[in-house]
C-alpha cells in the first residue's frame, strides 16, 4: 500500500513559495464561487465585471495603480520590519504624520514648486521616522515590545490629524468641516495618464534598493544575521541595536514618505480623517504575506490594490458590501494557507513493514 | 465513593509489586525507522531486576531511541516489549509509568519557582485535589524516606544545584510507581563530585530490587557504576556482557567499530605570552561579580586549560576576551595590543577565534543557510567585501571551502544550518574559528554533546591550532578532557584562579577538591 505523508522542506525556494501562494488565491476563488452560485448569483459574470473593471480601461487601471502606492509604501516598510523580526503595526501612524509634517512645509513655506516638494518629501520622511524613535529606543534599550508601542501611536497620530483638520490648520473657506487648507503644490503627472504622478515610481525604486541591500549588502547581511539570531549577530560584532533602531527608524521614514506622495497627488492636496482609508493595515497584510520578500511585496501590494479596486465596482453593480468583504476575506486567508503549505512537500511514505 | 479515595491518596504508598519474571525489562527483535532510516534494526535486550545496565553508544547508535521505546515516547515498528514477563505496548509515557518505567530526561522538566515537594506532586493522578503545603512536605518527606534520598521538600528549584535538580526528578519518576528507571546521559550535566553522589543513589535504589538502565558514551562511569553493559552501533547490539573484567578500551572500539584513541604530547611553555588578563574583574548578566581579579598569561603554543564547574564565570571568561562583555576593571592584552573593552570586530581582525559555549544559541543562525554562517565572522574582510557589498560568489566559494576542509555534512550550502546534526554543526563552528585564530583561539566545551569520534575531531583540530603556533583557552567541566588537552590548567571557582598547575604536576584529586571550591592549602593539608 502506497500511503503519503507532508514533510517539512528543508529549502523554500522563491518560486514554489510564489506559486502556492497563487495556488492558493484561486482555490480561495473558486470556493468562494462556488458559494456565489449556490446563493443564485453567477461567479463568472461576477469575475469577468471585476476584470473588466480593473483592466477594461485605463481608468480602471490607473485607479489600481493609485491605490497600490500608498499600500506598497507602508507595506515596504513592515516587509523591512519584518526581516528584523520586528513588528511595526504603526505604519498607519507614521504615514499620516509624513503627510502631517509634509502639509505643514506645503501650506507654510512659498517657493518653487519642486523645493518645497523635496522639503514636503523630507520632511515627511523625517516626522515618520520620528514617530517610531520612542518605539525603537525602547524596543533596542528596554526590550519594550514594539507591537504595542507602534499600535498605540496611530490612534495618536490619528487624533493629531484630526484636530489638526478641525483646528489649527482648519480651511476656514471649505463647506467641509473636517479639512485643513490646501496645499497648492502636486507632483508632475506622468506624460499619457490622467491622473499618475511620479509617486508611482517611489515603490518600485525603493523595491529595487531593497532587494539589492538584501542580496548584495553587508547591511543587508546584518540585518538578516539579527532577525536570525541576535546573539549571534552580536557575537560576529554587529551593534545589535544602533542597527535595530537605525533600520526601524529608516521603516518609519519609508511610511512617512508614503504619506507625502499620498498628500501630494492632485486632488488630495489636504489632509481629513478619511485621508488615510487603512492602507497601514492593508501595507501590513501584503508584508506578512509576502514572508520578507520584497518583490512578494510588489505584487501582494498591485493584487490587494486591484481587489480592493474591483471590489468598488462590483458595488455600484449591486453586489453587497458584505458580499465583497467576505469575498477580499476569503481570498487573503486563501493566500495565507498557501504561504503555510509552502513550507511542506508531499512524499510518498513506504508502510512501515515494507522496509522492514 | 469519592471521599474515600480521597482518603486513601492522602496516605502515601508506593506500589511495590512481587516479581514473578527474573527480568525486569526485555525488547525481543526491535525495530524503529525514521524516514526509512532504521534507527534500531531488530534489537533485543533485557535487564534483570535489582540490576543496573549500561546502554552504551555513540549519537545516533539508537540508545535513546530504544530507550523512548520502553518509555512510550515511540513505538516500535517490528519486535516486542515486556515488562516483568508481560508483554506490553506503551502508546505514551504516562501509560508507561504506570506499567512501571519511568525516565528522567537530559533535560529536566521541572517548574523553576516552584518547590520541590510541589514539583514532584504535579501532574500526579494520586495528588489530593485539595492539600495544604504542610500535607505535601510530609507526603514528599515519607516518599524520600522510602527511596532514601533528601532534599529539603521546601527548597525552590531554582535554588537547587544541577545534581539536587536531578535527584527531584528521580524521586518524581519513583513515586509514581516506576520500578525501572531510565537514566539519559544524567552524568552530562553533573560534576565529577555530583556523578559520584548519582552512583551512590543508583546503587541503592538497584540495592532495593529496583532497575536502573544507565545511557551513556561515558566508558569509565560506564564501567564503574553498571553491572552489565549493551553496546549499541548504528542501530543493531554489538554486545550484551558482565561489567567485570571489561575494558575501555574494548568497549571504545565497540563503539566506534574502530581502534582509536587521542593522545596529545604535552608540552613546556617556550612561546613568547601571547593572551595575557592582568587583574580582570566582570560582572554577569545579572549584575554580580562573575570575574574577580583573573590573572593569567596563555602563551603562543599552548593550551591553557580551564578546569571548573559550570557557572564558575568560565562562560564570562571568553566574553570579556572576545569583547562581548565589558570589564569592570583590569587590562586583556593580545600580543602587545591593549584589547580591554574593544569591539568584537577589532579583536577578531587581530585574530582571536571564539567557538562558544553555546554554538546554536550564539555561535550561529540556525535558520539561516550555512553559507551565511560560514561567513558570518568575516564578511567584513576584504576578501569577500568591498564594504558596501558582499560577494555573492566569494560567500559561496569561501562556504564551500570551510565545509569540505571541516567535513561537515550537508546537503548544499543554501541548506539552513539549523537543520544539520550537533556534530556537523559544531565542526562548522571550530573551523570556522580556527581560521581566524591566527594568534589566540578560545573554546569553550568544545566537544559537550558530541560523540566519541567527533569530539576528537573536534580536539584534534584545537591541537592542530596550538601546534600551529595559536595561544589555546580551553575550557570544560569534563576534568579527564581538561586534563587530555591542556599544557597548563588553572582551576576556577566562583569567578577566581584557585590555582594553576603545569600539566605534569597537575593531580586529578587535587583539581577536583579545587574545582569544589577548597583552596590549595585545604587541599594540601587533607
Amino acid at each position: 500500500m502506497t500511503t503519503y505523508r507532508l514533510e517539512r522542506r528543508l529549502e523554500l525556494d522563491a518560486r514554489t513559495s510564489a506559486l502556492t501562494r497563487v495556488a492558493g488565491a484561486i482555490i480561495a476563488m473558486l470556493v468562494v464561487g462556488l458559494i456565489l452560485m449556490l446563493t443564485g448569483r453567477n461567479p463568472f459574470s461576477i469575475l469577468m465585471d471585476a476584470l473588466d473593471a480593473i483592466f477594461g480601461s485605463q481608468r480602471g487601471m490607473e485607479g489600481v495603480a493609485l491605490r497600490a502606492i500608498p499600500i506598497l509604501m507602508t507595506a515596504l516598510a513592515v516587509a523591512l520590519s519584518l526581516r528584523l523580526k520586528i513588528w511595526n503595526i504603526g505604519s498607519d501612524g507614521q504615514f499620516l504624520m509624513g503627510a502631517f509634517a509634509a502639509l505643514g512645509i506645503g501650506i507654510h513655506v512659498d517657493g518653487p514648486g519642486w523645493l518645497v516638494l523635496i522639503l514636503m518629501a523630507l520632511a515627511g520622511s523625517i516626522a515618520g521616522a520620528l514617530w517610531i524613535l520612542v518605539p525603537a529606543l525602547a524596543r533596542a534599550y528596554w526590550d519594550v515590545n514594539e507591537i504595542i508601542t507602534t499600535l498605540l501611536l496611530n490612534f495618536v497620530a490619528a487624533q493629531l490629524v484630526t484636530w489638526s483638520a478641525l483646528g489649527f490648520w482648519r480651511d476656514e473657506g471649505s463647506a467641509v468641516i473636517q479639512s485643513t487648507e490646501r496645499v497648492p503644490y502636486t507632483l508632475a503627472g506622468i506624460p499619457g495618464t490622467d491622473s499618475l504622478t511620479i509617486a508611482i515610481l517611489a515603490p518600485f525604486l525603493l523595491t529595487g534598493l531593497l532587494f539589492w541591500l538584501f542580496r548584495s549588502t553587508t547591511i543587508g547581511f546584518e540585518i538578516d544575521m539579527i532577525g536570525g539570531n541576535p546573539k549571534a549577530a552580536s557575537f560576529a560584532g554587529v551593534n545589535v541595536r544602533r542597527r535595530l533602531v537605525s533600520v526601524m527608524l529608516f521603516t518609519g521614514g519609508i511610511a512617512g514618505l508614503g504619506g507625502m506622495l499620498q498628500l501630494s497627488a492632485p486632488g488630495a492636496q489636504q489632509l481629513g480623517p478619511g485621508f488615510s482609508a487603512q492602507f497601514g493595515l492593508s501595507g501590513f497584510i501584503v508584508a506578512a504575506l509576502a514572508g520578507g520578500s520584497m518583490f512578494g511585496v510588489l505584487g501582494g501590494g498591485f493584487f490587494i490594490a486591484a481587489m480592493f479596486f474591483a471590489g468598488i465596482i462590483l458595488q455600484t453593480k449591486g453586489l453587497s458590501v458584505f458580499i465583497i468583504f467576505a469575498i477580499y476575506g476569503a481570498i487573503l486567508t486563501g493566500v495565507a494557507l498557501g504561504e503555510v503549505a509552502s513550507r511542506y512537500r508531499l512524499v510518498r511514505a513506504e508502510a512501515a513493514g515494507v522496509v522492514a | 465513593m469519592r471521599s474515600k479515595a480521597y482518603r486513601a491518596s492522602n496516605e502515601l504508598r508506593i506500589q511495590v509489586s512481587e516479581s514473578e519474571s527474573p527480568f525486569a525489562i526485555e525488547a525481543r527483535g526491535i525495530s524503529k525507522f525514521f524516514g526509512g532510516v532504521a534507527a534500531l534494526d531488530g534489537v533485543d535486550f533485557d535487564a534483570a531486576w535489582g540490576e543496573v545496565h549500561a546502554l552504551l553508544g555513540e549519537n545516533g547508535a539508537g540508545k535513546t531511541t530504544l530507550s523512548n521505546i520502553f518509555s512510550g515516547i515511540y513505538r516500535a515498528e517490528a519486535g516486542e516489549v515486556l515488562v516483568n514477563g508481560e508483554l506490553q505496548d506503551f502508546r505514551n509515557p504516562a501509560q508507561a509509568i504506570e506499567g512501571g518505567v519511568g525516565m528522567v530526561h537530559q533535560h529536566f522538566k521541572l517548574v523553576e519557582p516552584m518547590t520541590v515537594a510541589e514539583n514532584i506532586h504535579l501532574g500526579w493522578p494520586d495528588t489530593p485535589r485539595v492539600i495544604s503545603q504542610r500535607a505535601l512536605e510530609e507526603r514528599t518527606n515519607a516518599l524520600m524516606a522510602e527511596v532514601g534520598l533528601h532534599i529539603d521538600p521546601t527548597a525552590k528549584i531554582w535554588q537547587l544545584s544541577v545534581g539536587e535538580q536531578q535527584r527531584v526528578e528521580i524521586l518524581r519518576v519513583l513515586a509514581r510507581g516506576a520500578r525501572v528507571l531510565i537514566l539519559d546521559e544524567p552524568t552530562a550535566v553533573l560534576t565529577a563530585h555530583e556523578a559520584r553522589e548519582l552512583f551512590t543513589v543508583i546503587r541503592g535504589l538497584v540495592a532495593g530490587g529496583r532497575t536502573v538502565i544507565f545511557i551513556s558514551h561515558k566508558l569509565n562511569e560506564v564501567l564503574e557504576v553498571s553491572d552489565r553493559i549493551t553496546v549499541l552501533r548504528n542501530g543493531v547490539r554489538e554486545i550484551t556482557r558482565e561489567a567485570k573484567g571489561a575494558t575501555a578500551q574494548e568497549l571504545a572500539r565497540l563503539m566506534t567499530g574502530e581502534e582509536r584513541t587521542l593522545e596529545v604530547e604535552h608540552r613546556t611553555v617556550t612561546g613568547d605570552a601571547m593572551l595575557e588578563l592582568h587583574d580582570v574583574t566582570a560582572r554577569n548578566d545579572r549584575g554580580v561579580v562573575a570575574l574577580e581579579s583573573v590573572d593569567f598569561t596563555v602563551h603562543a603554543g599552548e593550551t591553557f586549560g580551564v578546569a571548573g564547574v559550570s557557572g564558575n564565570g568560565q562562560t564570562e571568561l571568553a566574553e570579556v576576551i572576545s569583547a562581548m562583555r565589558s570589564v569592570d576593571s583590569g587590562t586583556i592584552t593580545v600580543g602587545n595590543t591593549d584589547i580591554t573593552n574593544s569591539t568584537v570586530r577589532a579583536i577578531t581582525d587581530l585574530g582571536v577565534g571564539h567557538i562558544p559555549e553555546d554554538r546554536i544559541g550564539v555561535g550561529m543562525v540556525g535558520s539561516a543557510p550555512v553559507k551565511d554562517n560560514a561567513v558570518m565572522r568575516n564578511y567584513w574582510t576584504d576578501e569577500l567585501s568591498t564594504g558596501i557589498t558582499l560577494s555573492r560568489d566569494g560567500v559561496v566559494d569561501f562556504a564551500k571551502r570551510l565545509v569540505e576542509q571541516a567535513r561537515v555534512q550537508t546537503r548544499s550550502v543554501y541548506a539552513t544550518a539549523g537543520q544539520m546534526s550537533g556534530g556537523n554543526q559544531q565542526r562548522l563552528v571550530a573551523r570556522r574559528e580556527a581560521l581566524i585564530a591566527k594568534q589566540v583561539l578560545i573554546a569553550v566545551h568544545p566537544t559537550r554533546g558530541l560523540d566519541v569520534l567527533a569530539a576528537q575531531e573536534v580536539q584534534t583540530s584545537i591541537i592542530g591550532q596550538r601546534d600551529a603556533g595559536a595561544a589555546v583557552l580551553f575550557v570544560s567541566d569534563d576534568l579527564d578532557e581538561v586534563l587530555l588537552m591542556s599544557d597548563r590548567i588553572a582551576v576556577m571557582y566562583e569567578g577566581k584562579i584557585m590555582g594553576i598547575f603545569d600539566r605534569a604536576d597537575a593531580d586529578r584529586e587535587t583539581i577536583g577538591l579545587m574545582m569544589g571550591g577548597h583552596s590549595p592549602a585545604e587541599v594540601s593539608a587533607t
